[in-house]
């Protein structure tokens, strides 16, 4: 293969690149540019995929949450032995948790109350043998907002009464760093229902185990039936709920996608409409010297593959760079809905070989066309009329 | 060596720049074509180096029929037989002169050796080594002229076809490029020289002049 390459053909090519080295130049950070916008949105986007998945996932069947005045309200646990005699159903855990917000800061945290030798949907959680009356876990995400406050040691919480509970930040943080647990605390049940005024026997919903998934649905109705003022989600709704925010978010970058190929089609068009007269005399030259119109078009290839392959490395390389070194600033914004009040969920490496693919051939190939195109129509005309 | 037989050339219905020439050109033969801007003679070099078709007749070189040739065979023969000298002297501007000159070289890939031999020889041969790495566009006419010349060489072509080559040149830098017409001459090329510049009719190596006058051949 190397035999086959003309490498003076490919030195002319590099030259020629230079001779116009600023349009060139003004085309590469173009394309580099898109590509790396177009990469960003991908890469995020398959990333925010995964997580969802992840959580769906861990998610328990059938989630029952109390309703008051069309509102989600604390559930009583005594409706457990309700639903656990209902035919199908394996297991029923009460849930008690909710969400803070900590004005200091401007973010919300999730508190997750756990009971001893209870099984937890999320498998963090389950992780956790044993967690004091006076203290909670955290991740780091939640340490990092607390330590801006100079939280180091322990946290008060403001409670429902507006009197405060200290509870130790304990040092076992809680390492993984996905969407779910960026802004987790996890503390005892007890401590829970104390900060958010629950009495004894409240939770905040029910999660149902169902034994045969395909009775999911079914099971699902059932609990409606008998239990008329709750709100039964099953998992297959919640992924479609997650589905619609994530499509109104691509949604919003198909517009920047076309905008962003509106743009690279100008580009494109304007290279397509035609050479200007040096170029067309060029390669009246080069054919009047003997030149083939295949040698004509295989410096015009590797022009373009030049061109193309770099700003497609480039604007990869950026992708990169932009998402998982400097955490995709403001498109992270973008995507979260609720971002200003999570803390730092860091975005999982997720690059699938498709995304690069569709990425390459939205590019190369189609810069390469439009290289060659108005080079080949000079270039299979007379020598004699195109250098008049 | 070279036959034109009942060629006609228009470029558009109304514009015909010959008119049923007939001529033939003998190998090693120096021919001057005269005549006044419009007469036709560059389109004779141009069909000759197949940069055109005709619109009739045929163009023969060698036995072989040029006019009839696919592009692709075109550019392989323009490339292994014709060395052709324009009046602009059609040079990358932006290209240093061994890099122009090299040029017709490129799409064969020859060894660094074999390219080196080759440029050094036509610098040599027409007096322009100490400009190798100039820029063209830093060329006085002359020299631009001169890296031209060895541009049309570096194939070491049979025929060597100029059209008026001298048109952009004083007197005393068209006499040095008579002199090298008389240097390739003597290695037995066939040259066609189209131009009226009145230096070319008298000289003692060429040996005919055609006058060609509005589309035809006169002598």
């Amino acid at each position: 293969m190397v035999g086959k390459i003309n490498f003076y053909l490919l030195e002319y090519t590099l030259k020629y690149i230079l001779r116009y080295k600023y349009k060139n130049l003004f085309i590469a950070i173009v394309m580099s540019l898109l590509v790396a916008l177009l990469a960003s949105t991908l890469f995020i986007s398959n990333a925010m995929k995964d997580e969802y998945n992840a959580i769906l996932d861990n998610y328990p069947d059938i989630i029952i949450t109390n309703q008051k005045a069309m509102r989600d309200s604390t559930i009583d646990e005594s409706v457990i032995d309700t639903v656990l005699a209902i035919k199908g159903v394996s297991r029923v855990v009460a849930r008690v948790w909710g969400e803070y917000y900590f004005a200091n800061a401007d973010k919300k945290f999730t508190l997750v109350g756990i009971a001893q030798f209870q099984e937890y949907s999320n498998p963090t959680l389950n992780d956790i043998s044993h967690i004091s009356d006076t203290s909670m876990l955290i991740s780091s995400g939640v340490y990092e907002v607390l330590k801006s406050s100079y939280y180091v040691d322990y946290f008060n919480f403001i409670k429902a009464d507006g009197t405060l509970k200290k509870l130790n930040l304990d040092r076992n943080f809680i390492t993984s760093n996905t969407l779910e647990n960026s802004s987790l605390i996890v503390m005892s049940e007890e401590n829970v229902k104390d900060i958010f005024d629950y009495k004894e026997s409240e939770a905040t919903d029910l999660s149902v185990s169902v034994a045969n998934e395909n009775e999911v649905a079914f099971i699902a109705a059932k609990i409606n039936t008998i239990l008329p003022n709750t709100k039964v989600t099953v998992k297959d709704d919640l992924r479609v709920k997650y589905e619609n925010i994530y499509n109104l978010r691509s949604g919003f970058f198909l517009t920047i996608f076309i905008i962003s190929f509106f743009t690279f089609f100008i580009i494109i068009y304007d290279k397509v409409s035609g050479l200007n007269s040096e170029q067309k005399r060029e390669i009246g030259i080069l054919k009047a010297i003997g030149w083939r119109v295949g040698d004509v078009l295989n410096s015009k290839l590797y022009e373009g593959l030049i061109i193309s392959l770099f700003s497609y490395v480039l604007g990869v390389l950026l992708a990169f760079i932009y998402v998982y070194v400097l955490d995709a600033p403001l498109l992270k914004k973008i995507f979260l809905n609720n971002y200003d009040l999570m803390n730092d969920f860091v975005i999982h490496f997720s690059v699938d070989y498709e995304t690069l693919a569709l990425l390459f051939f939205l590019s190369v190939p189609i810069y390469i066309a439009a290289t060659i195109i108005p080079s080949w129509r000079v270039a299979t005309l007379e020598a004699d009329e195109v250098m008049r | 060596m070279i036959k034109l037989i009942n060629i006609s050339k228009n470029y558009d219905k109304n514009v015909m720049a010959l008119k049923d020439v007939s001529i033939e050109f003998k190998e090693g033969e120096l021919i001057v074509l005269k005549g006044v801007s419009g007469s036709g003679k560059s389109s004779i070099l141009s069909l000759i180096a197949g940069l055109s078709k005709p619109t009739s007749g045929e163009v023969v070189v060698d036995d072989k029929k040029i006019s009839k040739l696919a592009d692709h065979f075109v550019s392989v023969y323009r490339r292994e037989n014709i060395g052709f000298v324009f009046q602009k002297y059609n040079l990358i501007n932006t290209l240093s002169v061994s890099e122009n000159i090299l040029l017709p070289l490129v799409p064969l890939n020859l060894s660094k050796d074999e390219r080196e031999k080759r440029l050094s020889s036509v610098l040599k041969l027409f007096n322009i080594e100490s400009k190798r790495d100039t820029v063209v566009k830093n060329l006085s006419g002359g020299e631009q002229q001169r890296t031209a010349i060895a541009r049309a060489n570096i194939n070491e072509p049979k025929i060597i076809l100029a059209d008026e080559p001298t048109a952009n040149l004083d007197e005393k830098l068209s006499l040095e490029f008579i002199e090298m017409l008389r240097e390739l001459k003597s290695k037995n090329r066939t040259i066609i020289v189209a131009t009226h510049d009145p230096l070319f009719f008298n000289l003692d190596f060429v040996d005919r002049v055609v006058e060609v006058s509005s589309g035809e051949i006169l002598s």
